[in-house]
């Protein structure tokens, strides 16, 4: 027996040497850095660009050759961002990684790239405005995209004529939605028997969060006050859209139930399985960004498609929500300025010219999103109509989503979602007050919470509840505010468009700081 | 007289260390260590926004305001309910898999020329069935090819005996979870999946049934089944109380098996349908006390138990049992109650809307696991237990005239007893700890958290909040509760057992 067991000890250590001698970075003489990104295909062409980028830009070794080796890490990319998180604070990360910026800025993994971005030229100013928020924290740059998205609706047109419709306008009020809306369910539906066919995809999943926070800003309303140190989500303009949420599901039928939903049996895929439902037909429309093409191109007749902004309501403020699949540098890098001149590259040419061609959302840079072959994608005649509004609609009236830094974004997410299902649940286990009521108060004690455990946030903290006094003293007493103090991205686009705020560097008096 | 062991001695010890070596330091490295570690972490406010290798927030010692804040959290209460709402299952599961065991443990083999003939001829008619299901036949086919599927089995089973059924049982276990879970996910679809395409005709059925009836007959079903639990409420209430005079139990035992038994009464004045019903409840939940004091007021005790704990074991077995019936009674009450105003509505009696109906979440996935138990580990145990019953046990049971069902009550399951002990242990473990890879994998721990475990929530906190000294905290209050339920099934179980 013991020769069993030597014999597996010899074989294993074998094995665990060959496995050393023949891991890739002993293969390379120049420094190899890890990019953590999706599992999308176009990734393998994006490594290829970047070596060719370096040599284009004169990255080489003596010998030529790229300087730096970038590889892709698609393991460790999961949607709640948990490897990603353990693997930073851990000391263990890979050098860039496409993550949510706020949420990796708070556990303090990120590298400050301000002064990189000047340098190889990948500062805000390459970039659509409203995603410096997303970007920046306290003044300093962390990240670039490496895409940017806009949500919207995408009328599949063959459907709407299908059932003798024209497709939604480009734009449209709530009321139009909704009469829209029940006309076609009217239509595509037989008057007995099973509902098949949707206005437009589920509520219950992130698609339904985003809609959710560009509907409560056209009422006015945010989920947090101005300095982002307390949730506003009690709002009853908050709990009006909980309350459309359920009448369009459950009174009007123009997206389906959670169990209607788990009925279709589509496959999933790239873009989950909602696109291949809007490809069949059963949704005359889904919500969704410019990277749901990458699939769409793929189907066997694709369809002739058109989007549509929806939220302008009584108060007219027409916003959407920006959002962007940034990369940023790892703090532990060992190679961060290899790391940095990742993020270079997706400001140049070649990468962006990628983006629009493939069509993984809006290209990072928008100069690129002003060309024809952006606008009017040689091959895809179906797509005309919509490459320019989705620009217009990012460069124009979308803000970023708010993200305070004494709540971790994935908390605030998971109470989100669990006020929408208390909502949309069979049977509805809260009123759409009460729903918005218990996601306010459990913001606000967890915000509590972080206070209590961090000196250093609980400095900020107080220093920006006395800000927000101000700001409602202010209010009250009708006066202008200046825009400094507010650090919510909606309320500093909302307080400008009702004439509420003082510009950035006037003060009171209209002079000059 | 050297006291140094000798060189052989010390040879051999070196080799059992080499041997042992490994596995200790893998236990010490991956199990003990991070078992200190989180033991401490618990007592800090270890949170990964704030400290890590990254951040120079000071780590606090916060002693057991983790603990106060776990139990002061409205959600750890809620999931901690969740948990034991899923455990509920077990009984049900250990049953199941004690009657596979059972079956399994038959000869069944009847293997004769005719068989092979028919099992051939099913082979074919199955895969011509299987290629016009593959070539878009529908429902007709797949009916076909489910109920001819299930005929081959039988039929195989008389030609290769128990083996091949033994192995057919077990194949979920070494199936991966994941892959199961999507299958019953795929099984529960509301308006597609297979289930509810089987019971849509059955409840068409009862409605047109229901809907001829007149309401007031169909309601007189819930009065009986009002009366059948009050049945079973004075029954294990006296029966308590018979036991108590005889000496079987201690005093605790009939308060804690009384408190088990009375509790769905007590329950039912909440959520009986009418609310003279619940106020009869109430009423036979205050008779039933009033007997039992009675009886242990009054009654001669001739005997006296020799410890507190004395027939505990039984007792929580017997109450358990008679408040998942009387709780199974009062649900059918509820809903015979409110079937005709169910079945006069425009739809009539639908299926269920399994995972995404908060109040029939939890219960798919007890079928579930009720599905996986039965062919899990614990038959195989069952299966072993079985075998090691000496046969003259049985032997002279059918001297005494012992039927098949007293064959097994007063042989079987007597000298099952340590199996089930052990099964009990382990189910009840894993129970608490478990329940993780299903909700992530078929609800997310949704409908609106109606399904989140415990061991969810500890993966929420630690790995999605970043708060390891809370979740840690968690983990420690689970092991907490583990060792006790483990502690007490160990003191009163064993007995129960060695009895």
């Amino acid at each position: 027996m013991k020769w069993v067991f030597a014999t597996a000890l010899i074989l294993l250590i074998a094995g665990g040497a060959a496995t050393v001698m023949t891991e890739p970075d002993l293969g390379t003489d120049v420094p190899v850095i890890y990019w953590v990104t999706d599992r999308n295909p176009a990734r393998l062409d994006q490594v290829d660009l970047f070596h060719q980028w370096l040599i284009d830009e004169g990255h080489t070794t003596p010998e030529g050759r790229p300087i730096v080796e970038l590889r892709l890490d698609i393991a460790t990319s999961d949607p709640t961002n948990s490897k990603k998180i353990i693997q930073s604070v851990a000391g263990v990360a890979s050098d860039v990684m496409d993550c949510d910026i706020g949420q990796m800025h708070t556990l303090g993994v990120l590298r400050d790239v301000t002064e990189d971005a000047y340098r190889l030229n990948f500062g805000l100013d390459q970039t659509y405005a409203a995603l410096a928020p997303v970007l920046t924290r306290d003044g300093k740059q962390y990240g670039f995209p490496c895409n940017v998205d806009i949500n919207s609706f995408w009328a599949n047109v063959g459907t709407f004529k299908k059932y003798g419709m024209d497709p939604p306008p480009q734009n449209w009020t709530i009321e139009e939605f909704e009469s829209i809306g029940r006309e076609f369910v009217k239509r595509a539906n037989p008057t007995d028997g099973r509902q098949s066919v949707f206005f437009s995809n589920t509520l219950g999943d992130w698609q339904g969060r985003w809609l959710f926070i560009a509907l409560i800003r056209s009422k006015g309303a945010s989920l947090f006050n101005e300095t982002m140190t307390a949730s506003t989500a009690g709002d009853p303009r908050v709990a009006e859209i909980f309350q459309k949420y359920y009448q369009w599901t459950f009174e009007d039928h123009l997206m389906p139930t959670g169990a209607e939903v788990s009925s279709f049996s589509s496959s999933a895929g790239y873009g989950g399985p909602a696109l291949s439902l809007f490809e069949m037909g059963n949704y005359g429309m889904i919500i969704a960004g410019r990277w749901v093409l990458i699939r769409m191109r793929d189907f066997e007749n694709p369809p002739v498609v058109q989007v549509s902004y929806f939220p302008v309501p009584e108060n007219g403020f027409d916003n959407d929500v920006i959002s962007t699949r940034s990369a940023a540098v790892y703090k532990g890098s060992d190679h961060p300025e290899h790391a940095a001149l990742f993020l270079s590259f997706l400001a140049s040419n070649p990468y962006n010219r990628q983006i629009v061609d493939i069509a993984d959302g809006l290209p990072p840079t928008p100069a690129f999103a002003e060309t024809e072959a952006y606008i009017h994608p040689p091959n895809h005649p179906n797509e005309w109509g919509i490459h320019k509004p989705m620009h217009d609609t990012a460069k124009n009236r979308s803000i970023a989503k708010a993200m305070s830094p004494f709540i971790a974004e994935g908390i605030v997410t998971r109470h989100m979602t669990q006020a929408i299902e208390k909502v949309l649940a069979e049977p509805q286990l809260a009123t759409p007050q009460q729903a918005a009521d218990v996601m306010a108060q459990e913001i606000n004690a967890e915000i509590a919470l972080t206070i209590r455990e961090s000196t250093r946030l609980e400095e900020q903290y107080t220093q920006l509840v006395e800000t927000q006094k101000k700001i409602d003293a202010y209010r009250a007493e009708g006066k202008l505010v200046p825009l400094e103090w507010i650090s919510n991205p909606f309320h500093r686009k909302y307080y400008v468009e009702q004439g509420w705020a003082l510009p950035e560097g006037i003060d009171d008096q209209g002079g000059a700081k | 007289m050297s006291y140094l062991p000798s060189q052989r001695s010390r040879r051999k010890l070196a080799t059992g260390l080499a041997f042992l070596g490994p596995n200790i330091i893998g236990f010490m490295t991956f199990t003990l260590l991070p078992l200190i570690f989180a033991l401490v972490l618990a007592f800090t406010n270890w949170d990964l926004r704030l400290h890590n290798q990254f951040q120079d927030e000071a780590l606090r010692f916060v002693g057991l305001e983790n603990f106060t804040r776990l139990l002061s959290e409205p959600n750890f209460w809620r999931y901690l309910g969740n948990t034991l709402f899923l455990m509920m299952g077990i009984p049900f599961g250990i049953a199941g898999s004690l009657l596979a065991a059972v079956l399994l443990s038959q000869d069944l083999r009847a293997g004769s020329r005719r068989n092979w003939v028919w099992l051939i001829v099913g082979a074919v008619l199955i895969s011509s069935t299987g290629i016009l299901v593959m070539l878009g036949a529908q429902v007709p086919a797949m009916v076909m090819l489910i109920g001819g599927a299930a005929s081959l089995i039988l039929l195989s089973g008389t030609v290769g005996g128990k083996t091949l059924y033994r192995t057919l049982f077990y194949v979920p276990h070494f199936t991966a979870g994941v892959a199961t879970f999507i299958l019953w996910k795929k099984l529960y679809s509301p308006y597609t999946g297979p289930i509810n395409f089987a019971l849509s005709p059955l409840l068409d059925g009862l409605t047109g049934a229901v809907n001829t009836l007149p309401s007031a007959g169909v309601q007189s079903v819930a009065w009986l089944l009002v009366a059948g639990m009050f049945a079973l409420l004075l029954f294990g209430v006296l029966r308590l109380g018979h036991w108590w005079a005889e000496g079987d139990i201690s005093q605790f035992g009939v308060i804690l098996g009384g408190v088990m038994i009375l509790f769905p009464a007590v329950m039912g004045f909440r959520w009986m349908p009418l609310p003279v019903l619940g106020y009869l409840s109430l009423g036979a939940a205050g008779i039933a006390v009033v007997l039992l004091g009675f009886k242990l007021f009054n009654a001669a005790r001739v005997f006296k138990p020799s410890s507190l704990g004395e027939g505990l074991g039984g007792t929580l077995m017997f109450a358990t049992v008679m408040m998942v019936a009387q709780f199974i009674l009062l649900g059918l009450t509820t809903v015979i109650y409110n079937l005709p105003v169910m079945a006069s509505a425009p739809g009539g009696l639908e299926p269920p809307s399994w995972l995404n109906n908060v109040y029939w979440a939890k219960p798919s996935l007890m079928i579930m696991a009720f599905w996986a138990a039965i062919g899990s580990n614990n038959m195989l145990l069952y299966l072993a237990g079985l075998a090691g019953v000496p046969p003259e046990l049985y032997e002279a049971a059918e001297i005494d005239g012992a039927g098949r069902f007293a064959k097994f009550w007063n042989v079987t399951w007597p000298q099952l007893a340590p199996v089930t002990f052990f099964i009990v242990v382990m189910s009840v473990i894993y129970g608490l700890q478990g329940g993780f890879e299903m909700a992530r994998t078929m609800t997310n721990g949704g409908p609106a958290g109606a399904t989140t475990t415990l061991s969810y929530y500890v993966y929420m906190e630690g790995f999605e909040t970043g708060r390891l000294g809370y979740a840690s905290a968690i983990t420690w209050t689970l092991f907490g509760l583990v060792f006790l339920v483990t502690l007490f099934n160990w003191k009163f179980g064993n007995r129960y057992v060695n009895d």
